[in-house]
């Protein structure tokens, strides 16, 4: 168990800086990931962190120790690889041995704890097994338990799900959320899936570019997105962004994105007063655009009409693709009830109150 | 700590390279000393100056047979490989019923002794009257080259996906038109692999060539081990024919170094 | 139609190869083991039947018992030389030094030359006089001060056979690296990285992961470097010429063949060979061709 430290860390190979002034403070026990679209640097921060790549400048921190110098062997940590790296010719149980044997760890004590990780993991019946006698979900098991039985300060996770088929994902996403909380240690993790990073994380922190644009909770993740990357990265469909100018009109702010207008309700009103007059990018997520004739009960609405261009029934919902009046695409996540098709105008209710603006040079989240 | 480490593994990596560079060493620096300076003491000296004397005193003694050799092995490197193409070719994309069977029966061929073959071969080519010359080796070296070529080409097909036979076959091909349209010029990179590697075979042959040849078709591996064999002539020429000799094989190797160790792996059966 | 059309094509592009590996291969050693059965001596073909007599001579052959005693002792060194020295040339060459191209090729380059190239090279290298006609590797030893390692070389009495296994392993052991360094080179890196991250030290990890995922190299190796040992002939006629205390299979196979005429006699060791590589050859070719179809 330990808390984990980035201090101004960079990595750079040649001209390209993968990781640029990367600093977070990890407390002890946290489920961290680590998202964003390949080639981002987040990869990158994990091996900075176990050791595998050397740090440029900066200071990695494992609890109170700077470990830029310390081999992986002695950080006190283990890791899930995304080819998941069992060694081919050793059995399940050898496999997950390795680690203790090399630290001559006491016969009869390797045995118990390789046998109690197995038992949380249900490959105990696999452990005379070699790696290619089994299927991707169980070889992805014994790779985690690999890193249980080790009981390491950090477990450290690189894309562990990307080589499992979409329902194995979601049940072992499941688990591995129980088995942080069993453990009560420290996870890293790291992902390019948005959906694992809100579904399993106590904090993600979104990296672009080698620069971590935000670390905050799931939920504040998506309700207070610092950026236009962020609000775009995060959430499915993505937000729907519009270059737009906040103007007065009758003496209420509104919205015009010369396509539509919208009017700014109430508090976000006086939020956003600052702004007026000023050029903004606005956004909406799909599902905070609803039919007017569905409107749900207590939102700061604000009404619109748009053409439909594609309806894409999903069963509980209909994803709407509507143009706006100068032909912008955007996406609406409506009740399965409206009955519309290609070509009709539909009238929209938007939820203000969701509703986000950035500055349109450095795209920075404005009036939260 | 990296740097440190890496350092001192130049010290063992140097006293290898020495060990593979001395035979090198001696046979280009006995070879361009003049007459005056070959001695046996001062074996290990460099030569005073570049002298030529020795190469040529080598070549008037190999010239014919490294044109044997040349004139054996372009045909027997050539014919093996488009051999080995077409058989890789089938046995990889066109089986037939019994091809499993077949392709470790050649395959066989490329590890047995040549010994155990040796007088029937020579009984052979008397009966067909192609013992004593060069064209008797050309047929020997084709045959015998086929089994390491088709292994080559078949591992080389292999690897190409079924799908682009079963796609130029709706288009309209037919075997022959798979074949020359889609699959040869493909394996472009494995005839160059292929062709590298039966030229040095049949260059660096022994056995087969003094067995089947008379003199005057000797390949230069024979004319090489007559001459230090022989008395009369010195060892400083022997070096330079020794050089000589290998010349052919060692530029192919420095201008095509990659391909060559694609061939010799190829040889190991792995795919 | 068109089918069974290009399945005609298909055969008769392969059978002239087939036809003869067939002849060459199988019809020869059958031939072979014919003649090995026959009195066969001098110039005029004798198929008189003979039964296992050649056989039952070259047991009782003092010459054949040297043959097969060095066949041995020359095996075991080039064998374990070449293993030894590619895996760790190879496992120098696989911790990214600067200059390995330069080192790979270098260590390469033997495998280019003939073996004669290579046997008259070393017999210079390897001459066994000293005193006042001291030359060769004596001559360096002797100005360099290592005065204990000059020696008879393969003149040596007994063990001289071995000596012949130095040139083979400058020639082969560059080969035996290429394998290894192939196999390293298929090692993922992440499976070396989860290793470092279970604490295993570089010792370690050679030890307990990668000498053991190289070890299918290592029979492969074996089973070719075997083989090659068995058949070698060309290498020892270049250094040492045609001498009984270096005599193997191969060379009495051929001088009792071409120079005596004794082809019976000749025809029965070359199957004698033949049976000692296939042993070594064809659970190899099983083993490999098994695995490659469960692929």
């Amino acid at each position: 168990m330990a808390s984990v430290t980035y201090d101004h860390v960079y990595k750079r190979f040649g001209d390209v800086t993968a990781v640029n002034d990367l600093n977070i403070q990890i407390a002890d026990k946290e489920f961290l990931v680590f998202v964003g679209p390949s080639g981002c640097g987040k990869t990158t921060s994990l091996r900075l962190l176990a050791g595998l790549e050397e740090i440029s400048d900066g200071q990695i921190l494992i609890g109170d120790r700077v470990v830029n110098d310390v081999p992986p062997k002695d950080r006190d940590i283990a890791m899930v690889f995304q080819s998941y790296a069992l060694y081919p010719h050793m059995t399940v149980y050898d496999n997950m041995a390795f680690g203790l044997k090399l630290r001559k760890t006491p016969k009869d004590e390797i045995a118990q704890r390789v046998r109690e990780a197995a038992e949380i993991l249900d490959i105990d019946h696999l452990l005379d097994r070699k790696p290619k006698q089994l299927s991707g979900g169980q070889r992805q098991r014994v790779a985690v338990g690999r890193a249980i039985v080790r009981e390491p300060a950090v477990f450290l996770f690189d894309e562990p799900l990307s080589n499992l088929d979409a329902k194995l994902r979601v049940q072992t996403r499941a688990q591995l959320t129980k088995l942080h909380q069993r453990l009560q240690t420290t996870f890293i993790y790291v992902t390019h899936d948005q959906v694992e990073a809100m579904t399993m994380a106590t904090r993600i922190a979104v990296m672009k570019d080698g620069i971590l644009q935000q670390i905050d909770t799931p939920q504040n993740l998506y309700d207070k997105p610092s950026n236009v990357f962020v609000g775009g990265f995060i959430g499915s469909p993505s937000m729907n962004f519009f270059d737009a100018t906040l103007v007065e009109s009758d003496g209420k702010l509104e919205v015009n994105a010369g396509g539509f207008r919208l009017e700014v309700p109430g508090e976000k009103a006086s939020a956003w007063a600052p702004y007026k007059g000023k050029e903004v990018i606005f956004g909406i997520r799909p599902e905070d655009v609803h039919s007017k004739q569905f409107t749900p009960p207590g939102i700061l609405e604000s009404d619109m009409t748009a053409k439909v261009d594609v309806t894409e029934l999903m069963g509980n919902e209909i994803f709407l693709y509507l143009l706006t009046g100068d032909d912008k695409q955007f996406i609406g996540r409506v009740d399965p009830r409206v009955k519309v098709d290609s070509g009709d105008q539909i009238e929209l209710a938007v939820n203000m109150g969701n509703a986000h603006i950035f500055d349109p040079k450095t795209e920075v989240a404005l009036g939260e | 700590m990296k740097t440190q480490r890496a350092s001192w593994l130049y010290l063992p990596l140097l006293l290898m390279a020495a060990f593979y560079i001395l035979p090198m060493y001696i046979m280009l620096s006995t070879g361009f000393k003049s007459f005056a300076e070959v001695s046996l003491k001062t074996m290990w000296n460099l030569p005073t100056g570049i002298h030529l004397e020795n190469f040529q005193r080598a070549y008037e003694a190999l010239a014919p047979n490294l044109w044997n050799s040349v004139r054996l092995v372009v045909p027997a490197a050539i014919i093996s490989s488009i051999l080995g193409s077409l058989n890789g070719f089938v046995l990889a994309k066109w089986k037939f019923r019994g091809a499993d069977l077949i392709f470790p029966l050649i395959l066989f061929g490329m590890f047995i002794p040549y010994q155990s073959i040796l007088i029937p071969l020579v009984e052979f080519m008397k009966r067909i009257n192609l013992y004593g010359g060069i064209w008797g080796l050309v047929l020997t070296h084709v045959i015998y080259g086929i089994p390491i070529t088709t292994l080559t080409f078949r591992n080389y097909y292999a690897g190409i996906p079924v799908e682009l036979v079963e796609a130029s076959r709706i288009d309209g091909a037919g075997i022959l038109g798979v074949y020359w349209h889609i699959m040869l010029p493909l394996s472009i990179p494995s005839f160059v692999v292929v062709l590298i590697w039966q030229f040095t075979a049949a260059w660096n042959d022994f056995l087969f060539a003094v067995v089947l040849t008379k003199p005057a078709s000797w390949p230069v591996t024979v004319a090489l081990n007559n001459l230090a064999g022989s008395q009369i002539i010195e060892w400083n020429v022997q070096m330079a024919g020794s050089f000589l000799a290998a010349l052919p094989t060692l530029l192919v190797y420095i201008f095509l170094g990659r391909y060559f160790l694609r061939g010799l792996l190829a040889g190991a059966v792995k795919g | 139609m068109s089918l069974s059309r290009d399945r005609l094509i298909s055969i008769a592009l392969v059978s002239p190869s087939i036809l003869a590996v067939l002849v060459f291969v199988y019809g020869f050693i059958f031939w072979s083991v014919r003649v090995s059965m026959s009195n066969w001596v001098g110039l005029l073909p004798d198929y008189s039947w003979a039964g296992l007599a050649n056989y039952r001579n070259l047991m009782h052959d003092p010459r054949f018992h040297i043959d097969v005693r060095n066949t041995v002792i020359f095996t075991v060194l080039f064998v374990a030389g070449c293993l030894a020295l590619g895996l760790i040339l190879a496992v120098l060459l696989d911790q990214g030094l600067r200059g390995e191209t330069f080192f790979r090729n270098l260590f390469l380059f033997p495998m280019a030359i003939s073996f004669i190239v290579t046997g008259v090279v070393w017999r210079w290298l390897m001459n066994p006089a000293q005193g006042s006609r001291i030359s060769g590797l004596n001559l360096l030893f002797d100005k360099m001060g290592l005065d204990f390692l000059i020696n008879q070389w393969y003149t040596t009495p007994y063990w001289g056979i071995g000596f012949i296994a130095i040139p083979a392993i400058w020639q082969m052991s560059g080969y035996t690296m290429a394998l290894y360094l192939g196999g390293l080179r298929s090692i993922p890196d992440e499976v070396r990285e989860a290793a470092r991250v279970d604490g295993a030290s570089e010792w370690q990890l050679y030890r307990y992961v990668i000498l053991p995922l190289l070890s299918p190299i290592t029979l492969t190796a074996m089973i070719i470097l075997g083989h090659i040992s068995l058949k070698v002939f060309d290498l020892i006629v270049a250094v040492a010429g045609k001498q009984l205390p270096l005599d193997v299979p191969a060379i009495y196979m051929w001088t009792t063949t071409f120079d005596g005429g004794f082809y019976n006699r000749g025809a029965a060791i070359g199957i004698l060979l033949l049976l000692s590589v296939a042993v070594l050859v064809i659970p190899y070719l099983r083993y490999t061709l098994r695995t490659e179809a469960e692929l």
